[in-house]
């Protein structure tokens, strides 16, 4: 659907992105992640059209893509029917009117129609921004950090409206700090510090970053299995009052270990296997120290996943 | 260029325009100065000092010129002297879409910057050009509703205040061509300037104070009538015309040119 082929964008001297490629298909939702400065929204904006790669080219196989900016920009002495009805006629929309009303009933501001955007709450003007965003019914959708400096209940609203997005098989693209986020959202992450570190679900990312990990909680000291996991092969281990985070090694399967113990005469009251969240992930892929035990698989990884 | 993406941009204008009416007082202040400066010379001083204008040796070349127009042949010498007045003025009346242009165009682009209203703009199918023009327009059509209110009042000012025939002799060609020829088109040089200066510095003052240049050859017309008797004739009015208008055209080809999206879009902070 939206194609980034080998996206470069210097500033002079200053290479703000480098060589970047990615798609996003329709009825995905892909995140863009990365530290402040990592070209995240230069590489939105070659996508939007407003700038020109320097090299490199986009592809995109709809008509007019959706921008919300990072900013709602909405003009606060015009109502919100204003604000969309200026954006309908300059989209050339063939019932302008008719358009604005649907994306406000759509949006849930059409109660507010009347009211100048400058009295609205911050998630208020968000919903009116991506009202504005989609008044042209884009295939392709662009969100530049769309619940930054949002209260929980008005980015939970966003977050859903978004959801509704990759339902409505529209290609979605974000650009957010917000991992957890990321994490309930995306499909695929990319991992951007001006060159591409890293792009893959979730999950492919976490396995890629950090070896598979098993807490285990006894029902006395972990201590004292200690003896008995390092004899089967387990070196990687965190042993915390009655809880022990390891990492099976040497293709030693969590049943297997689990027999082991109990043949050993330990009591389990719990197995489970343990998550890395994304910002570690985050950080392991892009510094390269490590957030929680366990060596990194391999160093950064660019995976990309199938194609359009 | 699509006229349907102007209009919307200039209806945009208006409305804004709407909420923040202070941008109209520089033009308010100008176009009653403008105003009050006839009936004052031309018709205050006179009643108050019990001396005719006529009567002052320092109005008779005003009057000798001017008894030389075909319109100002049947008017009383008193009468002929407040018209060629009260049409001397209105050069500076010219000045007061002037002010207001200057006062709205030079927050034009900026002034979208500033608000974070540009990305979002510059996003749609909006050319520079259509931006451009329609942020010209939408200085314009107000500045030019001011400047016909405010001659509406002058007008009314000679007829009430003034000799018989003095509100008539406003109605000849040459004031008629100063006020809807060279009237709109100066502002339309002013303001042209303005947005073009305002899509490359950082704060609407920057713009203003650039802009604000224009100004100047058009008060040394006013000063050049009053000073040395120089009479803006029609051909004169019309040359005038004709020259701001190619700079005007030139001016919009530059602010097409000098229009960077990209560093508008990055660097402006």
């Amino acid at each position: 659907m939206l194609v980034a082929e080998s996206l470069t964008k210097t500033f002079g001297p200053r290479v703000a992105v480098e060589r970047v490629s990615f798609d996003v298909r329709a009825g995905e939702i892909f995140a863009l992640v990365g530290p402040n400065g990592a070209g995240k929204t230069t590489t939105l904006r070659m996508l939007a059209g407003l700038i020109a790669p320097s090299s490199g080219a986009v592809r995109y196989g709809g008509q007019g893509i959706g921008f919300l900016t990072e900013a709602p920009g909405l003009w606060d002495r015009l109502t919100v029917r204003q604000n969309l009805n200026v954006y309908a006629r300059l989209h050339g929309l063939p019932q302008p009117a008719r358009a604005v009303d649907a994306a406000m009933d759509l949006f849930g501001i059409t109660e507010r129609a009347g009211e100048l955007t400058a009295v609205l709450s911050k998630g208020l003007r968000q919903r009116v921004a991506l009202a504005r965003a989609l008044l042209h019914d884009p295939k392709a959708v662009l969100l530049d950090e769309p619940t930054s400096g949002l209260d929980p209940e008005s980015a939970r609203d966003v977050r859903e409206l978004i959801v509704r997005l990759r339902h409505e098989r529209r290609a979605v693209l974000i650009s957010t700090h917000n991992l957890d986020e990321v994490d309930r959202l995306a499909d695929r992450v990319a991992l951007l510090n001006t060159r591409l570190v890293a792009l893959d679900t979730p999950q492919s990312l976490r396995a890629r970053a950090f070896a598979a990990r098993v807490r285990i909680r006894f029902a006395g000291p972990a201590e004292a299995h200690a003896g008995t996991l390092r004899a089967v092969g387990v070196d990687d281990m965190q042993l915390d009052g009655d809880t022990v985070s390891l990492a099976p090694a040497g293709g030693l399967r969590t049943p297997d270990l689990i027999r082991t113990l109990v043949d050993a005469g330990a009591d389990i009251e719990a197995v489970e296997p343990e998550e890395p969240s994304l910002e570690q992930v985050y950080l392991r892929l892009l510094n390269g120290p490590p957030e929680v035990n366990g060596p990194p698989e391999g160093g950064p990884h660019v995976r990309q996943g199938g194609g359009s | 260029m699509s006229w349907s993406r102007v209009s919307a941009l200039v209806g945009k204008e208006l409305a804004d325009l709407r909420g923040r009416p202070g941008l109209l007082f520089p033009a308010l202040f100008t176009g009653a100065i403008a105003t009050f400066m006839p009936v004052f010379v031309a018709v205050l001083v006179p009643a108050f000092s019990g001396e005719r204008l006529a009567d002052s040796s320092d109005f008779q070349i005003a009057l000798e010129l001017y008894r030389q127009q075909p319109w100002a042949r049947a008017l009383e010498p008193e009468a002929a002297i407040q018209a060629a007045l009260f049409q001397q003025f209105l050069v500076l009346l010219v000045l007061s879409p002037v002010a207001a242009a200057m006062s709205i165009a030079a927050s034009s682009v900026v002034g979208e910057k500033q608000a974070r209203t540009l990305e979002p703009l510059l996003a749609t199918p909006l050319t520079t050009f259509e931006l451009l023009i329609a942020k010209i327009l939408g200085a314009f059509l107000p500045a030019l509703a001011l400047s016909f209110a405010c001659f509406s009042v002058y007008l009314a000012a000679a007829a009430l205040l003034a000799q018989p025939g003095v509100a008539r002799a406003l109605f000849t060609a040459r004031p008629i061509g100063v006020l809807f020829l060279m009237g709109p088109m100066a502002s339309l040089t002013a303001l042209t300037l303005a947005v073009c200066v305002s899509s490359r510095v950082n704060d609407a003052r920057s713009a203003q104070q650039l802009a604000v240049l224009v100004v100047l050859p058009i008060t040394g017309l006013l000063v050049a009538q009053i000073a040395v008797g120089f009479v803006v004739t029609m051909p004169i009015i019309l040359l005038i015309t004709g020259g701001l208008a190619a700079i005007n055209a030139g001016l919009i080809r530059l602010g097409v040119s000098l229009f960077d999206r990209e560093t508008i879009l990055t660097r402006w902070k």
